[in-house]
């Protein structure tokens, strides 16, 4: 009865992953998001370090920030997918009537969204290696997994806050599925240091634990010696805090009526 | 056995542009046993739809106690959603999802898993004919198809209760006379409580055995449809045509008539419906020759128009 039950968490968690993947695979433009912009984003980054001059380490640098900032954009999608996608076909109400909660399509999406980004993942170290000479296993196959769990996590967290505020704000939210992982990247540094940031921003940056992954993979190329504790803490922290805030948010969309005017 | 539904004291406000609060529903008390289909009718905007999405627990009450199935539906909302399901008359899916997938990802959000899962994906595609669309998406489909795929999608958890919301409308006449076979069939085959809106009155009539009404988000009137029309004195239509002559003060001091209009040759008259009344009333032709009687039964659209009026 247990198993049988356990069995039933599973599949309400899969039944995100299982509509993103149907609808990902029919979506031509999925060839765009795991293909064509991460390709154009990585090449334009490479070929701008070749114009430099930029050599050795200071070229991981730079080509570790557009892998991360690629698999974040990707990964964030699919978890904030599982609402945009009933959202715009207007079937929400079916997903919200049936026993499903929050986590469920959180961590269905997440999943799907891991497949997804580490498919990019690979063909964007494949093209660097090739490339740019970027080799990505520098601090060891464990640095690499450390590496992209922080970013997957972070990327949940992203698209639960795009899923928080569609249930707060309703349609016109979905602009933030697509700039919310900009000004993450941006004030985390992803092309630079935190350092060369203003010292308001270098306070946010620290609050951001894609700040500590980056800087921890960035670590095993010689830019400094960087923990991941603080980042991990953060990020668990953060995944509870945003699963919990996405939980309430339902039912306060059950209590304003928003999930009805979003099935209209 | 617990009753399908009892509500007491719902009310449910939706706040308006510039944080005005709009009263959708007030005092809403109810007591469905689910032996019958209920019927929820009303005019347009008159909060039909609000009140099925609070007893399907998709949206809560701001006030008064509900309990579905006998369980509490304010604390124990998940505990409920197990047990029902709902389906709408626009229903909408994911566009690029087939009739198989919509259906599979469906029955994945009730947890359904493995065997259990298809099998139920197949007994629903079989119930509802649909299995020459399996393959078909969902943007694909036509109205009826759509609809018959709603009525699937919200019997794949086994429910006990289903609500359906106004499931014929857009429909046409041959189809939504096959959606109503099909909702008889759920109810009378296969067990399942129903608890239905519509705003059109032959098929509440047709369907339903108990209605509530529902006007600016009140309950003005429940019952079964006949007392309804009874008790609403809307009586019967009695049109005479007949030569001679009639005495209109005897006529209108009949008790029962609800109504005469006489002109020449024409009397328009709505009486109670019991023989008594009839009798006197063909008592008062007795001088005339009677050419041409006519006997309208009130259908519920007098009631809709009398009640919403």
């Amino acid at each position: 009865m247990c198993s049988l039950s356990l069995q039933g968490e599973i599949n309400k968690c899969l039944s995100a992953a299982y509509k993103n993947w149907i609808i990902s695979k029919r979506n031509v433009f999925t060839v765009f998001e795991l293909v064509f912009w991460p390709l154009i984003s990585l090449l334009s980054i490479g070929l701008m370090t070749r114009f430099l001059g930029v050599e050795g380490d200071t070229v991981a640098f730079l080509l570790v920030g557009a892998i991360g900032l690629t698999i974040l954009q990707i990964c964030q999608i699919d978890v904030a997918y599982v609402l945009l996608f009933d959202m715009w076909s207007k079937s929400i109400k079916n997903t919200f009537v049936s026993p499903v909660r929050g986590y469920h399509l959180v961590l269905g999406a997440l999943l799907f969204g891991m497949v997804r980004g580490t498919f990019a993942f690979t063909i964007l170290v494949v093209i660097s290696r090739i490339l740019f000479g970027f080799d990505f296993l520098a601090g060891g196959i464990h640095t690499v997994l450390i590496f992209l769990a922080g970013v997957f996590a972070v990327s949940a967290i992203i698209g639960m806050i795009v899923c928080i505020s569609i249930l707060l704000f309703g349609q016109k939210a979905d602009v933030a599925a697509w700039s919310l992982s900009g000004v993450i990247m941006l004030i985390s540094g992803i092309y630079y240091p935190v350092s060369v940031l203003p010292e308001p921003l270098q306070f946010m940056a620290h609050a951001v634990p894609l700040t500590y992954f980056l800087e921890y993979y960035r670590s095993a190329y010689g830019f400094g010696d960087h923990s991941i504790v603080t980042g991990a803490v953060m990020v668990a922290g953060y995944m509870i805090a945003g699963l919990i805030a996405l939980e309430m948010t339902i039912e306060r969309a059950r209590n304003t009526g928003i999930l009805l005017r979003l099935s209209e | 056995m617990n009753d399908a539904v009892r509500a007491s004291g719902i009310c449910k406000s939706f706040n308006t542009l510039f944080r005005s609060k709009k009263e959708v529903l007030r005092d809403i008390n109810l007591l469905i046993d689910g032996e019958e289909i209920f019927g929820i009718l009303g005019p347009n905007g008159s909060g039909k739809t609000t009140l099925l999405s609070i007893f399907s627990t998709l949206i809560y009450p701001d006030r008064g106690e509900l309990t579905i199935l006998g369980i509490d539906a304010r604390r124990k909302t998940h505990e409920v959603r197990k047990l029902i399901n709902i389906s709408t008359g626009k229903p909408n899916f994911p566009w690029s999802l087939t009739v198989r997938e919509n259906l599979r990802h469906s029955g994945m959000l009730y947890g359904l898993h493995g065997r259990e899962l298809e099998r139920a994906v197949d007994w629903s595609m079989e119930s509802f004919d649909l299995y020459q669309y399996q393959d078909t998406r969902f943007e694909n489909l036509s109205t009826g198809v759509k609809q018959r795929l709603s009525l699937a999608k919200a019997m794949l958890n086994g429910p006990k209760l289903l609500f359906l919301d106004e499931p014929t409308t857009g429909l046409d006449p041959q189809m939504a006379q096959r959606t109503r076979a099909l909702v008889r069939r759920i109810h009378r085959d296969m067990g399942v409580s129903v608890v239905m809106t519509t705003h059109y009155m032959p098929e509440a009539e047709e369907l339903c055995g108990m209605i509530a009404f529902l006007k600016e988000g009140r309950i003005v009137a429940q019952d079964t449809p006949a007392r309804l029309k009874r008790s609403l004195k809307i009586g019967e239509r009695l049109t005479i045509r007949y030569r001679g002559d009639v005495d209109a003060n005897a006529l209108r001091s009949i008790p029962g008539l609800i109504s005469a209009d006489l002109s020449t040759g024409r009397a328009d008259l709505v009486i109670d419906k019991n023989e008594a009344t009839f009798s006197r009333v063909m008592r008062t032709f007795q001088s005339a020759e009677i050419l041409e009687l006519e006997l309208e039964e009130p259908d519920l659209e007098d009631v809709f128009i009398e009640l919403a009026g």
